[in-house]
């Protein structure tokens, strides 16, 4: 018996290994010889890498009283998703893109709201705008379902607008996009055909059996495993028809060496593409990407001393963190700026 | 715009350089703020401090990831103000976010307070981006307040331009004229104001007179470096010229062959005047005190001192006929110990004492030889033998001394050529006594800046004399007494509204009488030690001035006056009269050929 740390501090979430065996069928697409595949580094062709994530935030429940007595839910709250754009060459410097928080007033559609426009206080500390969305039923998760759910599909459409496109048919030439798009996660629902990687730091699902994941821990540092295809969602042969239709390419990539005292996977990434339905080759793009992302997570994971999700956590993603907690405001000034807003509104004296 | 990140204060606040902006130190800059009534209030200030830092990132090592184009952060380039005007006086603070300006034109003034100083604002240097400086006349002249102390490291420092600077940049920029105009009349002949500088080190400013042979090349050098439209005398309205209307005096030459009197300078030799004091001038203008620069060290000592001054002056009273020698009728040769040897016995009725040696032999008679060693008791006073040997002792110190310049051998006529002639010679006189030696500098200094002060107390404050001194810790020390820092004492306090103004430089301020550099309106530092730096007479200058005043370089001086309430940083021209023999410029400044063809004619 050996006592190894999961490298994560505990005051996330989760850690970063909890490798609960994926129910579904995995399917090899690139070769049948299961063995590492070294790094190939960063073509010249790839000009930009953008990293894009998203941060939602509560910041006040709301409980609202109708005219027949009876209670409902909402909350404002914020999201805020935003990019990092930068040369995988180092010409230039690494910019922040669109980091925007927007303000959400989530309500249960049964409920009539009129959006909330909070008037600021001095001429230079600006305006809080909430912009009322509505979501289905009265469960108490709803709002902040509905804020995560926003942030998503955010999330989603600014990777889409940013990726170059990307050809995903066999016999298509195209092998990189000039623009590739990391995001933070799985891959979203929805349409393919761009060069978006979903990048997932923790390992969850385990995809690979007791007789495969072996490679994993001998991996050395930028190589990575073979790409494999699965179908979201896959338990066993049943599957929602909204999700069964959804198939994803994956491999492993190591970032760094494990300390001695962490588990054999510490270093270890899993990255995931859109595939088109039920093919069994892999577009020259795709294999493309895994080539070169080895080299390039390399180059952007962060190290430990100064993030403690480090490598996972990609330097550019935790200055975008940064950058997008502080676009969404103080949380404590927005509290007050509430409650005074509240106070305005219904007569009493300010509250803050 | 202001910043909110650190306090904004009506006195000092940050401000974010936007970008493609530029803002170095010294910037003037303003802001305007509203207040909740609508009114509207500027702050006008000087940058004093400008940084840039990574935003955004959290450790040091970041910037290799920044620099590699992984880790996106922004350059934060901010500089602070210190406020050196409101308007109107609402001491409000400006608003985060308030849009910050360079000052020019208008504001500019206001900013200096030029708008204060109206006709009375003379040039004092360029600011950094070549705009005047504008220094309030009436702080300099006595009306507000007066006198000038000029602190910083010989040599880097460069004290005496920096004054001389000043003087041209008076008597050129006409503001004398316009002062005096403006106060309809009762300041008539402020605008003849005069000028009197010793000078102590080598014979620098022996060829103010002469134009300087570089002056061109590294003015256009320095129009370029600065980015500047046009030479610094120029911007300034000044013309670029020697001084005129000029004198140099300096000591005769000891121990000449043929008793001639000749300047005692190595360089120059036409038109400087040599200058010696008459033994009965010395008599009758009770100089004896100056002789002793430490005449504070010992209360007996000082009381003969007065006592033989007292005598010596009676002694000059009676004296009839021409000359400047003394005849004395008392002394018996036969009781002197030593007598000397070319003692002339002259008439029957007395002996002529020709020289500062004799003088000296007289009184050793008079004080220990006459009466069989028992002295003349009018003279003695009770003192003991010890006092008065050690009176004697110290005048035979500085015999060798001052022997050139109390002379009793010369003829009335010589003795009125020669003697100094400050105040109703040139505009601007130069002292000469750098080749004297300490005593003999001291004796000439106390003499001279005493015999300005009495004139100006019989005749008033018309015509504003300037006196430039350097080594000011020299003459008024901290610690010590001494005949010459009563005077400069005098001058530092009284001196102002006579119409005397000190302009005075030190190395250390802190070594010199407090109350002469406390009693100075315009304080001016150049290169400091920084450990004399943070010495108390340096207050006046804000923490980041006084950390700077370590890397001035020459031709730039920090200059602190009353109505701007910190100090600012202004550079000023190479000087246009020649410094040193080898810069005088022969040509006048045409070129060679052009002077040999007008030889040829």
């Amino acid at each position: 018996m050996r006592i190894r740390l999961d490298p994560w501090p505990v005051d996330t979430f989760e850690g970063q290994l909890t490798l609960k065996p994926f129910a579904g069928l995995v399917f090899d697409v690139e070769t049948d010889v299961w063995q590492a595949v070294p790094t190939q580094g960063i073509p010249a062709a790839l000009r930009e890498v953008v990293v894009v994530d998203g941060k939602p935030r509560m910041e006040a429940r709301l409980l609202i009283d109708d005219e027949a007595g009876e209670l409902h839910l909402a909350a404002f709250g914020a999201y805020v998703v935003g990019a990092v754009s930068l040369c995988p060459h180092g010409s230039r410097q690494a910019e922040l893109q669109q980091v925007r928080a927007r303000r959400v007033l989530a309500y249960s559609a049964d409920t009539p709201l009129e959006p909330a426009r909070l008037s600021p206080r001095n001429p230079q500390s600006g305006v809080l705008d909430y912009e009322p969305h509505a979501f289905n039923g009265r469960q108490v998760e709803g709002p902040r379902a509905k804020v995560q759910r926003l942030m998503l599909d955010a999330e989603q459409a600014l990777s889409q607008e940013l990726a170059s496109a990307m050809a995903l048919e066999e016999g298509d030439t195209d092998t990189l996009p000039e623009t590739l798009v990391l995001q933070d996660g799985p891959v979203r629902l929805g349409r393919g055909g761009s060069a978006v990687v979903g990048y997932v730091k923790t390992l969850h699902t385990d995809y690979l059996g007791a007789d495969r994941i072996g490679l994993l821990s001998e991996l050395k540092c930028g190589e990575r495993t073979p790409i494999l295809r699965f179908r979201v969602g896959d338990r066993g042969g049943h599957f929602s028809e909204a999700e069964g239709r959804e198939q994803r390419f994956t491999w492993y990539v190591r970032l760094c060496e494990p300390p001695f005292y962490q588990h054999p996977l510490a270093g270890i990434m899993r990255l995931e593409m859109h595939a088109p339905e039920d093919s069994t080759f892999v577009p020259r793009a795709v294999q493309a990407v895994a080539n070169l992302s080895g080299a390039l997570l390399q180059k952007l994971g962060s190290k430990l001393h100064k993030d403690p999700r480090a490598p996972q956590n990609l330097i550019p993603t935790a200055a975008l963190e940064h950058a997008m907690t502080r676009s969404m405001g103080s949380a404590e000034l927005v509290t007050r700026r509430i409650r005074s807003h509240i106070a305005a509104a219904y007569g009493a004296g300010v509250l803050a | 715009m202001v910043l909110g990140t650190e306090d904004v204060t009506p006195t000092i606040f940050w401000f974010a350089v936007g970008r493609g902006a530029s803002v170095q130190l010294d910037d003037l800059v303003t802001v305007q703020t509203a207040r909740p009534d609508g009114k509207v209030v500027h702050f006008y200030g000087l940058v004093d401090n400008v940084r840039k830092r990574h935003e955004g990132v959290t450790f040091e090592s970041d910037v290799e990831d920044v620099v590699a184009g992984v880790l996106p952060a922004s350059i934060s380039y901010a500089a602070r103000v210190l406020v050196t005007r409101v308007d109107p006086e609402h001491f409000i603070p400006p608003q985060p976010g308030d849009e910050v300006r360079h000052a020019q034109g208008d504001d500019l003034k206001m900013a200096l307070s030029a708008d204060k100083m109206k006709e009375a604002a003379f040039p004092a240097g360029l600011l950094a981006d070549g705009q005047t400086l504008p220094l309030n006349f009436r702080f300099v002249n006595g009306e507000q307040g007066g006198h000038i102390n000029i602190s910083g490291i010989s040599g880097v420092a460069t004290k005496t331009s920096y004054a001389l600077f000043l003087l041209h940049s008076i008597f050129r920029s006409g503001v004398m004229d316009r002062v005096a105009q403006s106060s309809g009349g009762q300041m008539t002949g402020t605008a003849g104001g005069r000028a009197i500088i010793f000078n102590v080190k080598g014979e620098d400013l022996l060829f103010l007179d002469q134009p300087n042979s570089k002056v061109t090349a590294r003015e256009a050098q320095a129009a370029q470096d600065k980015g500047l439209t046009a030479d610094r005398y120029t911007l300034m309205g000044l013309p670029r010229t020697p001084f005129t209307d000029t004198q140099f005096l300096a000591p005769p030459r000891a121990g000449s062959v043929s008793g001639a009197i000749v300047p005692h300078t190595d360089q120059r030799s036409q038109g400087v005047t040599p200058f010696l004091f008459t033994l009965r001038d010395f008599c009758a203008g009770r100089m004896l005190p100056y002789v002793f620069s430490d005449a504070g060290s010992s209360l007996n000592i000082g009381y003969v001192i007065g006592n033989i001054e007292e005598k010596l002056a009676r002694l000059a009273q009676v004296q009839s006929g021409a000359g400047a020698h003394l005849l004395v009728t008392d002394w018996k040769p036969e009781e002197n110990a030593d007598i000397p040897e070319d003692i002339d016995f002259g008439d029957l009725e007395g002996i002529r004492i020709n020289s500062f040696e004799q003088l000296i032999a007289y009184l050793e008679f008079k004080l220990l030889d006459e009466n069989d060693g028992q002295g003349d008791r009018k003279w003695v006073l009770n003192q003991s033998q010890g006092t008065l040997r050690a009176f004697t002792r110290r005048l035979r110190g500085v015999q060798k001394h001052l022997s050139p310049l109390i002379r009793g051998d010369v003829s009335e006529a010589e003795a009125s050529r020669y003697r100094p002639n400050l105040l109703r010679g040139a505009q601007l006189s130069v002292v000469d006594i750098h080749n004297l030696s300490g005593p003999a500098q001291m004796f000439v200094v106390g003499v001279l800046l005493r015999e300005v002060f009495e004139h100006k107390e019989r005749f008033g404050r018309q015509d504003t004399v300037f006196v430039v001194l350097d080594e000011l810790n020299k003459y008024a020390p901290r610690d010590e007494g001494s005949p010459i820092k009563d005077i400069l004492l005098e001058i530092a306090e009284r001196g102002r509204s006579l119409g005397i103004i000190l302009i005075g430089a030190q190395q250390t301020a802190s070594e010199v009488e407090r109350r002469i550099v406390s009693n100075a309106a315009i304080r001016v530092v150049g290169r400091l030690d920084l450990a004399e730096a943070e010495r108390p007479e340096y207050r006046f200058l804000p923490q980041s001035f006084r950390a700077r005043a370590g890397i001035l370089q020459p031709g730039t001086m920090l200059v602190s006056q009353p109505d701007v309430p910190n100090p600012v940083l202004v550079n000023y021209p190479f000087p246009a009269w020649a410094t040193r023999k080898d810069e005088v410029d022969d040509l006048g400044g045409r070129e060679v050929q052009e002077v040999g063809e007008e030889w040829l004619r």
